[in-house]
């Protein structure tokens, strides 16, 4: 094997996840010193990646080499021995140990610490990642989240880290957090580390990226030179071009206001929120990570309380206090994991089905066993699950089908308002369609449906009108024909408020 | 949204064809086969080698052992269904009603007046803990501070003595066989069937089964989720009533060392039933036959002479087997 200064190198990697392909023989490799940004959109594949590179999850095919060597990473551990770090977005600090006893969590090197030893040997690590003037006998809970992630990193460095991976690390963080992450990751680039650094805010890779790879449906594309692009051209490459087929026809919007928001305020909202929702009309709330998108509908679920504001559902107002107060004035919410709490796992569909519904099936207390299973069929019809299915545990099902079920069973409630969090998270392509298909045919059929999504492509393609947010704040509302994908892009990324002085 | 379009070919809808719901039906049937099997073959066995096994007398003799540990393991089966573990309080609060019970009877109450009364301590005691699990205290840990609450309270009403009921007025309850069968073994076969059909049928008991097999998501339901752990420990504290009332009525006296090793012969039957730790799973019938398997190898054992330590012993190993058998299976299977 030449040397061409590459550290790592990761040829041919393939991952499917049951029916659905993650990666499909991707190319990858990074140079010593170097910051190589990763983006991509939800689901193209670059937390797989950075994910079996990291020894969480196991590359069906594929090899990877660290140092000119080939590797079999299976374990974190192997990871962590073979030279990479990977820090991700929870975080994995005790926060009653202190500082530097965090940093030195699981190296067992030494049996007896005393403090000023230990306070010796974290030295050289907290300075490195700008903590320098951190007492390292503080406990690491009294931190701030970014001074907490910097203790993390430091911890990586400590076990001799040559590659680290940041996931996101700048989502939870307040911009000035923000500056002084990205200062640690250039100083340690300047060492001679290599950083991946995986994120969806176009302007950090300005900043601090020296090269990106893009991911899109599973592949990599070359790495580019950060200095031969501008924002526009990263925005083209990264969308490609557009799978129009995927969505439904819109339909025409002329029903009456069914959902109103005046000057709302919610946890994780910096400024208040209003809007109109029609009967028949889709919004689609775009919006990354933290940027108040879900919180919105959270409060409108009756998840998170309503902190300000007035919220009407047909012209009455509603005060949600719990979900149960929300599903009984019609409303219905799927949450953004199904796994924790859209599907029953371990019981059949018809339970699933009908879980919201129970009254509607129950006389007198007392379950039937035909309604039950009327009920459950129509549903399972109407959202295309095959009856013969409807016996198995939810939890047998693929990602699509289950997001068939997360979805459908509120049907049951006949609800006028449906509320859904990322519709097609961990859904194949093929049942991404068919979703979008049935969203699309209750909103025609008088629902009025609401959906945040982190996907562009989802926004732009199934909503009628889009809202757009950015770290707590709504930028605009506007018919979804009208908005162009690059306007969308910069609407959720801000590259230029983040990348204001920066490079581009 | 009244009404939903009937799609003519649903068969060839969804994607893939992973399932086949077949293998889904046998497999939730597996445990209560292996139940099964294993007490025809234990029975097979017995009555090959110890002649007076499976006679009639002795087989009475095996199912009057197993009705307590049975009716109690019923109730305990809601409460690992809805996905709080176990009660541990099960044996105390069951003393603890026995010498209410005899307590009451002794100061002349009357049999329907004490009956009454002390059923509906028992359904009190166990709807304080469930009430107290429901708003998100941890079962274990609860129940084992009620069993203490519970023995000790037991120990002040009975003074640490035997309470002489002083009356036959209840003895029928404890030793009545009406059409040859002990009371106790009725209470079991009845109740048997009617908390299989109470948690199979009726919206609470669906309730409690969605809860125990994924809280959160019971709760975006709508559902209220408190219900499940308020229900399973109540109906568990009525079924320790009824054990409690029929041993005192049974002996003519309360006393507060009665029902020794319970806590642990009723988790036993749950988990040789092959009800899932982790709830949303299972059913009552699980546990009655586990029970019963129970009852039928301790007896076995007692006529074959085995010492108390190797019954003990024996019973503890299948109730490891039983775990490494159904739950670790269970968890491969996710």
């Amino acid at each position: 094997m030449q040397s061409d200064g590459a550290v790592l190198r990761m040829r041919g990697i393939s991952k499917r996840y049951g029916s659905v392909t993650a990666l499909q023989g991707v190319d990858f490799s990074l140079a010593a010193g170097e910051v190589m940004a990763l983006l991509g959109e939800n689901g193209a594949g670059k937390s797989t990646l950075v994910k079996i590179l990291a020894g969480l999850e196991r590359a069906d095919a594929g090899t990877i080499e660290i140092g000119g060597v080939l590797r079999r990473l299976r374990s974190p551990s192997q990871s962590l021995h073979a030279g990479v770090a990977y820090v991700t977005q929870e975080l994995s600090i005790v926060a009653p140990l202190s500082v530097a006893e965090n940093i030195c969590l699981g190296s067992d090197r030494h049996a007896l610490w005393s403090r000023r030893r230990l306070d010796r040997v974290v030295r050289r690590h907290l300075d490195l990642v700008g903590l320098g003037d951190i007492d390292s006998a503080t406990p690491a809970g009294d931190l701030s989240v970014a001074q907490q992630q910097l203790v993390e990193i430091a911890r990586l460095l400590s076990r001799n880290a040559r590659i680290l991976i940041l996931d996101e690390p700048t989502a939870a963080l307040s911009d000035a957090e923000i500056e002084k992450v990205k200062a640690v990751v250039r100083t340690l680039a300047a060492e001679g580390r290599s950083i991946i650094y995986v994120t969806h805010r176009l302007g950090e890779v300005f900043e601090i990226a020296d090269r990106v790879t893009i991911f899109r449906n599973g592949h990599s594309f070359a790495p580019m030179e950060v200095k031969s692009l501008d924002v526009d051209r990263l925005i083209e490459h990264l969308l490609g071009r557009r799978l129009e087929q995927m969505f439904p026809e819109r339909g025409s919007i002329s029903g009456p206001v069914v959902l109103a928001l005046r000057d709302v305020t919610a946890p994780g909202l910096r400024e208040p929120v209003s809007f109109d929702l029609h009967k028949g009309e889709i919004l689609g709330l775009a919006g990354q990570l933290g940027s108040g998108a879900a919180a919105v509908v959270r409060a409108i679920a009756g998840v998170t309380p309503r902190l300000g504001g007035t919220i009407a559902l047909h012209g009455r107002p509603l005060d949600a206090r719990s979900v149960r107060n929300a599903i009984a004035a019609g409303i219905a919410y799927c949450s953004d994991d199904r796994k924790r709490d859209g599907i029953f796992a371990v019981r059949n569909l018809f339970e699933n089905f009908t879980s919201p519904a129970l009254p509607r099936i129950t006389v007198g207390g007392v379950l039937s066993r035909g309604r039950e299973v009327k009920l459950a069929s129509d549903l399972a019809a109407f959202f295309e699950v095959a009856r013969d299915r409807l016996g198995s545990h939810a939890g047998k099902l693929s990602g699509g089908n289950q997001q068939k079920v997360a979805l459908g069973k509120w049907l049951g409630i006949e609800p006028s308002l449906l509320l859904v969090e990322e519709p097609t998270r961990g859904v194949d392509v093929g049942a991404r369609a068919e979703i979008y298909r049935h969203m699309r045919g209750l909103a025609n059929q008088g629902l009025a449906v609401v959906f945040v999504s982190s996907d562009n492509q989802e926004v732009l393609g199934l909503a009628d009108t889009v809202a757009t947010f950015f770290r707590g704040r709504l930028v605009r509302i506007t018919a979804a024909e009208h908005l162009k994908p690059e306007e969308l892009l910069r609407d959720v990324t801000h590259p230029e408020a983040v990348a204001a002085g920066g490079p581009a | 949204m009244t009404s939903f379009r009937p799609i003519a070919d649903v068969a060839g809808a969804g994607s893939g064809g992973e399932f086949d719901p077949r293998v889904a039906t046998r497999r939730r049937r597996v445990a209560t086969a292996i139940v099964i099997a294993a007490l025809v073959v234990l029975a097979g066995i017995g009555g090959a080698f110890t002649p007076t096994f499976l006679t009639f007398d002795n087989l009475l003799v095996v199912i009057r052992q197993a009705s307590i540990t049975g009716v109690i393991a019923l109730g305990m089966s809601y409460v690992t269904i809805s996905g709080n573990l176990f009660a541990l309080s099960a044996e105390e609060l069951a003393i603890l009603t026995a010498c209410i019970f005899g307590w009451l009877m002794r100061a002349k109450f009357g049999l329907a007046l004490s009956l009454i009364a002390t059923l509906l301590f028992a359904g009190l005691g166990g709807a304080v803990q469930g009430g107290i699990i429901a708003l998100g205290a941890d079962p274990i840990i609860t129940t084992l501070a009620f069993g203490g609450f519970f023995r000790g309270l037991a120990s002040v009403v009975s003074q640490n003595q035997n309470i002489l009921l002083g009356t036959d007025a209840a003895q029928w309850l404890g030793t009545g066989r009406p059409l040859g069968v002990p009371t106790q073994s009725w209470a079991f076969l009845i109740l048997t069937p009617l908390a299989w059909i109470v948690l199979q049928k009726t919206r609470i008991g669906r309730v409690l089964v969605l809860a125990g097999a994924n809280r959160a998501a019971a709760r975006s339901a709508g559902l209220r989720v408190g219900q499940a752990a308020l229900l399973g420990l109540t109906l568990l504290g009525l079924c320790c009533g009824l054990a409690g009332i029929s041993a005192a009525a049974q002996f003519g006296q309360a006393v507060a060392n009665l029902f020794q090793g319970l806590n642990f012969d009723v988790v036993a039957a749950v988990l040789v039933g092959g009800i899932a730790l982790r709830g949303g799973q299972g059913s009552p019938i699980q546990a009655a036959l586990g029970a019963a398997f129970i009852a039928l190898l301790q007896n076995f054992m007692l006529l074959n002479d085995f010492s108390s330590g190797w019954r003990m012993t024996v019973v503890g190993s299948l109730v490891a087997l039983a775990t490494c058998l159904f739950h670790i299976l269970q968890r491969r299977r996710e």
